[in-house]
């Protein structure tokens, strides 16, 4: 389970995360949307542990920056980050020795044969295409076996059946009982198995709504996004 | 050529305007004016009676600056032109002027006018130099312009020349080859000549390499050579020379700038590369990354499972970067960086011998080149990718792992170096030892150094006043270790003399050690900034 209570992440005088609080169950799959710039991949990068902030965040009960968080944690980042001069297969040991895993060859040749890089094992990160490399940073995040995952952009760069195993990992993973949190701003992209969608504008969370209660109503979530979005656009410009 | 002359105006306008949002770039930039009015004033009418009937330097000398710099510009542009090229473009300019219905010629004299712009900004620390060349030359305002001109010129040119060898060996090994070759040949010739007149005259190498640089033959040189002779007719006063070397540099730029628009020759995917790779180093150097280009050198990955990654936990950061190290050069550590030290050490010290401070001049400036390689080195790359915060382990664990070959670097190639420097430069083997510990020793300060500028300065995006700071931690961090050596060194008997570098080694190595226990949560503590 995923808490992120009260998080606010400034740098200098801009505010990128204002206040922000929300949670992700397990077997959830929940979605941050909103434009360009609404604080996004700030606010996985905190969950990440990779930015200071203030407020509190959980992995599983624990504060995110402790050891058993980051056990728990698997995060796969808007771009790739691949070491230039280790192999893919490298990359797969580097990740399966850093988290101290056991029997983890089996599950890396899975995942690098489902996303077709079974004859790229011997290839350099530096090799590698953009769309490759976002390839084994997906696999690199999953081999952990996480129980909360994180994916910043995931979709960006890949080729169809990518996205399609991507999605299939995805909602695979929920059944397994996992916390995903997506953030993305292509509403398309998550359409198919969304559990919870959190809107973001100006660094704070606009609305939240969940399937559930979305199908209840009858309000379509595309409709609420341009809503929120473009009211707040129109404000901003009507103050400016 | 109404957008382009819009575009240049904007730019500039937007550059001076900008100012106005960031104050202290403001008051820098105005301090730098200030400063540089101030020396333009004070040396044009203060010196005048000071320099009358004074001894002045060797004029050669300013020749054979000039004509260095010349060749430093030829050479690195050349070898640039034989890779990747350079450019006059940004990748604005690609997506947006390329593309638009505007002559390319045009848009190459707008390219041209912009990067003349550049050079001419950056020349003016020049201007810096007017008291050293008044009270050492007695030159005027007049030789000072002068030498400003030059240094645009050579800049200038030299990019000219790189996106010419560029389009000419772009793709044909043959020409490439002979493009080397001319350049080696040339400059053993000038070597040799040097070499010659030393020999021949019973004098030392620079009094060879200032008679050369002061011949009539050695105006006719491209680039470098035409830079002297337009000085030296200024100098003298002898229209004739500062007309050739003008004649000169417009044949040339013509010749190829023709070269880049004439015919079918399509300078646009020509440049498109360089001008990828310029914005990838813009971007990395914004960010506070490290730039590492594609290697043309082709890797192999061993078979057997000899190479593998090993360790546990932090552990394996540290076999990481010994398996990158290893794929970057065969024996780990010792890699072009340890030749090229090698080879300077030998000849410094094998130049310099009897002189007692040698082993500290050379000490020192390696030093000083070790700082920037290990600041922008290994830890620095390593802590720009997202898997050492994520790995869960405790942060000094990862820290210490991450640094451990940088910590290595050092201590190997001070083994090397000062080894050399015993054997070519006659130094006391005992004096090259604790030499050599030095080195090994402000190579760890310098690691340590990393981590603290990270966490004390990891969330700072202004890169001038990083580097301000960073300068300030680097001296203040240096000091003690600097001054408790030369208190030592004064009270040492001449036979132990040997030993006065002990205390700095020593110093060296607390602060280091200090500054991880301090900076060892710095995993936790600091930003990650990269995208």
């Amino acid at each position: 389970m995923l808490t992120v209570n009260g998080v606010t992440k400034k740098y200098g005088k801009l505010i990128a995360n204002d206040n922000i609080s929300f949670e992700v169950n397990p077997g959830e799959i929940s979605v941050l949307l909103g434009p360009n710039g609404a604080g996004k991949s700030t606010i996985i990068k905190c969950i990440a542990g990779l930015l200071k902030f203030k407020g509190n965040i959980y992995i599983n009960g624990n504060e995110n920056k402790s050891l058993q968080a980051k056990r728990d944690l698997g995060y796969i980042p808007e771009m790739p980050a691949l070491y230039d001069l280790l192999t893919v297969w490298e990359h797969m040991e580097f990740i399966a020795r850093a988290y101290s895993l056991e029997n983890w060859k089996e599950q890396a040749e899975a995942l690098l044969e489902r996303f077709e890089l079974e004859d790229k094992r011997k290839k350099l990160g530096s090799e590698l295409s953009k769309g490759m490399q976002q390839k084994v940073s997906i696999c690199c995040g999953i081999l952990t076996d996480p129980k909360v995952i994180l994916l910043d952009e995931p979709m960006v760069g890949l080729d169809p059946h990518a996205i399609k195993e991507l999605k299939n990992l995805i909602i695979e993973r929920r059944n397994k009982g996992n916390a995903i949190l997506i953030s993305t701003h292509m509403l398309d992209s998550v359409d198919e198995f969304w559990d919870s969608a959190n809107i973001m504008m100006n660094g704070k969370i606009a609305a939240r709504r969940t399937r559930s209660e979305i199908a209840g109503t009858g309000e379509d979530l595309e409709a609420l996004f341009f809503q929120i979005t473009e009211s707040n656009r129109d404000r901003i410009g009507g103050m400016e | 050529m109404k957008a382009l002359s819009y575009l240049l105006i904007t730019q500039l306008k937007n550059r001076i305007l900008s100012l106005k949002k960031k104050p202290a770039l403001l008051i820098l930039n105005i301090f730098v004016f200030a400063m540089l009015i101030l020396l333009i004033v004070v040396s044009v009418f203060a010196t005048e009676e000071m320099n009358y009937g004074m001894d002045f330097a060797d004029e050669r000398i300013i020749y054979l600056i000039i004509a260095g710099l010349g060749f430093l510009f030829l050479g690195i542009n050349i070898t640039t032109g034989l890779s990747t090229g350079s450019t006059l473009f940004t990748m604005s300019d690609v997506g947006l002027l390329f593309v638009a219905p505007i002559s390319p010629k045009k848009i190459l004299l707008y390219g041209i006018i912009s990067t003349l712009g550049k050079t001419f900004l950056a020349s003016f620390f020049i201007l810096y130099q007017i008291g050293t060349l008044k009270s050492e030359f007695g030159y005027g305002m007049r030789e000072i312009l002068i030498l400003l001109l030059i240094y645009v010129l050579l800049i200038f040119a030299c990019q000219l020349i790189s996106i010419g060898v560029y389009i000419f060996s772009n793709g044909n090994l043959v020409r490439k080859k002979a493009i080397q070759a001319i350049f080696i040949t040339a400059g053993a010739i000038l070597v040799a000549l040097a070499l010659v007149y030393q020999r021949s005259h019973q004098t030392d190498i620079m009094d060879a390499l200032l008679w050369m640089v002061d011949q009539n033959w050695f105006g006719f040189i491209p680039i470098a050579g035409w830079a002297v002779l337009l000085f030296k007719g200024v100098i003298e006063e002898i229209f004739i020379k500062v007309l050739g070397a003008g004649i000169f540099y417009t044949i040339f730029s013509i010749l190829f700038i023709y070269l880049l628009t004439s015919g079918k020759s399509d300078y646009y995917e020509d440049v498109l590369l360089s001008t990828e790779l310029t914005d990838q180093k813009l971007k990395a150097a914004k960010e506070g990354r490290k730039y590492s280009p594609k290697s043309n050198r082709k890797i192999k990955i061993k078979e057997d499972n000899k190479e593998a990654i090993k360790g546990i936990g932090a552990a394996v950061l540290a076999y990481k970067n010994r398996l990158e190290r290893k794929r970057r050069s065969r024996f780990v550590y010792i890699d072009g960086y340890t030749v090229f030290a090698c080879i300077g050490t030998g000849i410094a010290a094998y130049n310099m011998k009897g002189n007692e401070f040698a082993g500290y001049i050379i000490l020192g400036t390696l030093a000083y080149i070790l700082f920037f390689m290990t600041v922008f080195g290994p830890l620095n790359f390593e802590l720009s990718k997202h898997y050492i915060y994520l790995i869960p382990d405790k942060s000094v664990k990862k820290i210490v792992a991450s640094s451990i070959t940088s910590l290595l670097k050092p201590c190997v190639d001070g083994v090397f170096i000062f080894g050399i420097m015993a054997l070519l430069g006659g130094t006391d083997p005992l004096t090259a030892i604790f030499l050599a510990l030095a080195y090994m020793g402000i190579g760890v300060l310098y690691v340590g150094l990393t981590v603290m500028y990270q966490r004390v300065l990891g969330g700072q995006p202004n890169m001038l006043a990083k580097a301000f700071v960073g300068i300030g931690l680097l001296l203040i961090v240096l000091a003690p270790s600097i001054i408790s050596s030369v208190i030592v060194a004064m009270i040492l008997p001449e036979s132990l003399r040997f030993l006065s570098t002990l205390p700095f080694t020593i110093c060296s190595v607390a602060f280091t050690a200090i500054i991880f226990i301090a900076c060892g949560d710095l995993l936790d503590k600091s930003d990650y900034l990269v995208k």
